[in-house]
């Protein structure tokens, strides 16, 4: 297939130059087979040359057996033409004949629109003038190209002379007419020469577009493949994690759950030997195999799994550790099937879990109010100590002033006579503060409530909850009238939750309580707002009652007192049982009041007050297995509401 | 030679090729993002099964804590059962018509042991 293109120019030499580099750059573009040729008007002939190139030669030879004035000359085919427009029809059958691929035919300006109306099948044109002097020819060029959709350069700078001659001998030539040659020969045959490479380009875009498309799609789902691989290795590594963590949370769980039975005492008051209790071996063993458990479970081989109890000297240890080492298998991943390598990858998962006591979820107030105007069970609301039947009408009401869009708070409730002194030294103004044994607070059914806001809505609603107000002058202050009378009896007798009777609140004690020393528990308990079971589940831990115990590390007594502890407690004779459970009940007020929290307070008791307040937390496994140990015996005894060990995964 | 309009009729050509391409595109891109889904719905549910076992074992309501570890929108997605230490989370992950969410249903389960006397 043969691409044709015409150039032109008023100034022969520089056009047919110009024309000449076209040929050039086209045919090193396309590496297509080019010829030149010259149409030229009047009646000059030349003879045929020897010196002509092969293409030239036979589009010469083609010519002239048609019997037209052609010569070749170099790469140049010359036709001169007798009359515009003669010999034009024969050119076409001629350049066919001769089958180059690529012709430009240089014409003066004077045979552009004949030549296009000849029947010679054109591609596109070049036109070289002179702008902006020759600016209608170039528009009459360019309108009678676009006028038959062909592709048509209009170029203002001529290719110098020495460009021009390299041209005509068939090399490029160079520099910016080689530039320009192959930006209009780019142009023209991109878009003129269906056989030409700008055509063979778009076929080929034909035949990519919907490989390229499908490959992206395909690419798309890979990656998506890709990824989903990736997220089900990590979902097999955190699966293997997870059976580590439960295990050891399981097996942790399993030591909370025994160490009551672990701290049993061995034997029963009849001496036969306590089925309950549990050894230290046997405690172990069964947290190892709820480990295990765990893991068949949570289907990971057990023999995959190894259990270790990093505090096993404690008492009572209540950590664990889990190791899992497995393995997993890409192949068996969604999406892993071709993307992984099938090697299965190892995995080793740890986890480390303990049942602790909360430090930061418990104030530790006291869960029973012992002697003063009240004693019985606690319950606190805002902070506040209660009645329970009495906590029980403030939550209705609360509720009731809630929908009112009133927010109560429970200002005061409960004061012991310690507190109630502390108050009076403050405000001793019998007007508006009761003295020590005088307030009703001391009965635990007298609220002060807040906000302002609220006085009216409590003015005309308290009533309705039981609740009076006491005082014409104290907006803020109510009873409740709705249950046994202040500081009776009866009221001493409800039970935890409110409702009939209760067991009296001596006998609260836990039953490991020597009858020796209840008395004095319930007495100092009293005196210094602290819960007797506490006292007596943490005299159970420091010496099992025995006032002659002395440790290792110096603490002598019943209470286990350091000398200078005793000494700063005004406690001269630490062998003295009743003066020392004074002491510790007054030490563990003081830590209670600094600390709030009923396990840090256990842990300075034990550990010293500096070291608990440094770290905020329970210092030492030795002094975590101390307060967990107390806990342990107060709520198992269940004369405490002591919040329950935590069990949790530490890492 | 053909005329000088061919090339136009070609070009043409390759736009409605590239018109038929498209929905396949598409379509490749759903099934990467459905892919991604239903491993993302996978992931969840395990973090979802696990934060249940973990509360479990810690005396709190497992299916709670399961339901808490949900992103919010897999909360209406999905179906918990604790029972005995052992919970189960099923997640539906998003899909363009309910019966193949349906189908692609994903679970996890996890158990840890439970306090004594909750079973």
């Amino acid at each position: 297939m043969t691409a044709t293109l015409i150039a032109s120019g008023t100034d022969r030499r520089s056009s047919l130059g110009m024309a000449a580099a076209v040929a050039v750059e086209g045919a090193r573009l396309t590496g297509a087979e080019t010829l030149v040729i010259e149409l030229g008007e009047g009646a000059q002939r030349r003879g045929p040359t020897l010196l002509a190139a092969a293409g030239a030669r036979r589009v010469e030879e083609a010519l002239r057996a048609d019997d037209l004035r052609a010569s070749a000359r170099g790469h140049v085919c010359h036709l001169a033409l007798a009359d515009p427009g003669e010999g034009l029809d024969a050119l076409g059958p001629a350049i066919d004949r001769a089958e180059p691929e690529l012709v430009v035919i240089h014409l003066p300006s004077s045979l552009w629109v004949p030549t296009l109306e000849s029947g010679l099948r054109v591609d596109g044109g070049v036109l070289l003038v002179s702008l902006p002097a020759e600016r209608s020819l170039a528009a009459l060029a360019v309108g009678e190209m676009k006028g038959r959709g062909l592709p048509v350069r209009i170029s203002s700078r001529p290719p110098g002379p020495l460009a021009a001659r390299r041209a005509l001998a068939g090399v490029p030539p160079g520099g910016a007419a080689s530039d320009l040659a192959r930006s209009i020969a780019r142009r023209l045959l991109d878009l003129g020469w269906p056989g030409g490479p700008g055509s063979s380009r778009e076929g080929g875009r034909q035949g990519q577009a919907l490989p390229a498309l499908l490959g992206a799609g395909l690419i798309l789902i890979l990656a998506a493949l890709a990824l989903t691989a990736i997220g089900g290795a990590a979902t097999g590594r955190g699966r293997v994690q997870r059976a580590a963590d439960l295990a050891a949370l399981s097996a942790v769980r399993s030591m909370r759950d025994d160490v009551p039975r672990l701290l049993a005492p061995a034997s029963l008051p009849s001496g036969a030997p306590n089925p309950q209790r549990l050894s230290r071996g046997e405690y172990l063993e069964r947290a190892r195999l709820a480990a295990i458990d765990a893991a068949r479970r949570n289907r990971v081989d057990p023999s995959r799994l190894r259990v270790a109890f990093p505090d096993s000297s404690a008492n009572p240890p209540l950590r664990a550790r889990a190791t899992v080492v497995g393995e997993v298998d890409p192949g068996r991943l969604p999406g892993g099937r071709r993307l992984a390598n099938r090697a299965p990858i190892r995995v080793v998962a740890r986890a480390v879990a303990e049942a602790s006591a909360p430090v930061s979820s418990w104030t530790g107030m006291p869960a029973m109010a012992e002697g003063g105007g009240y004693s019985g069970p606690l319950v606190y609301r805002d902070g506040e100590g209660m009645r329970p039947d009495v906590a029980a009408a403030f939550d209705r009401m609360s509720a009731s002033a809630r929908r009112a869009g009133l927010d109560l708070v429970v200002v005061s409730g409960f004061r012991s006579d310690a507190e109630q002194a502390q108050l009076f030294a403050r405000h001793p103004d019998p007007r508006w503060v009761a003295p020590p044994g005088h307030s009703l607070h001391r009965c635990a059914t007298e609220l002060d409530l807040g906000p302002s806001s609220a006085y009216g809505w409590l003015a005309s609603n308290a009533h309705r909850f039981a609740f009076v107000q006491r005082y014409s002058w104290e907006a803020w202050h109510y009873g409740f009238a709705g249950g046994p009378a202040p500081c009776s009896s009866a009221g001493n007798a409800l039970g935890p939750d409110g409702q009939g009777a209760g067991a009296p609140s001596s006998t609260a004690l836990p039953g490991f309580v020597p009858g020796p020393y209840r008395a004095s528990i319930l007495r100092s308990a009293s005196r210094w707002n602290v819960s007797p079971g506490l006292l007596a589940a943490q005299l159970m831990a420091e010496s099992g009652f025995n006032p002659r115990a002395v440790s290792p590390a110096g603490a002598l007594g019943i209470a286990q007192f350091m000398p200078a502890t005793a000494r700063s407690y005004g406690l001269r004779d630490p062998f003295d049982p009743i003066a020392s459970i004074d002491a510790q009940a007054h030490l563990m007020a003081d830590l209670l009041r600094r600390f709030h929290s009923v396990p840090l307070a256990l842990a300075a008791y034990n550990a010293g007050s500096g070291a608990v307040a440094a770290c905020g937390c329970i210092p030492y496994a030795e002094t975590r297995a101390y307060v967990a140990r107390i806990l342990a015996l107060a709520n198992g005894a269940g004369v405490l509401l002591s919040p329950p060990l935590e069990v949790r995964l530490v890492k | 030679m053909p005329p000088a309009a061919e090339p136009a009729r070609s070009r043409g050509q390759a736009s409605i090729e590239l018109l038929a391409a498209v929905p396949a595109l598409f379509l490749a891109a759903a099934i990467a993002v459905q892919l991604l889904l239903v491993g993302y719905s996978l992931s969840i549910a395990d973090g979802a099964a696990e934060a249940g076992a973990v509360a479990s074992a810690a005396g709190r309501s497992a299916g709670g804590a399961a339901r808490e570890a949900l992103p919010e929108w897999a909360r209406g997605r999905s179906r918990i059962s604790a029972e005995g230490g052992r919970v189960r989370v099923e997640v539906r992950p998003p899909a363009p018509f309910a019966a193949l969410s349906e189908a692609l249903t994903v679970s996890s389960e996890a158990w840890s042991r439970p306090p004594r006397g909750s079973g």
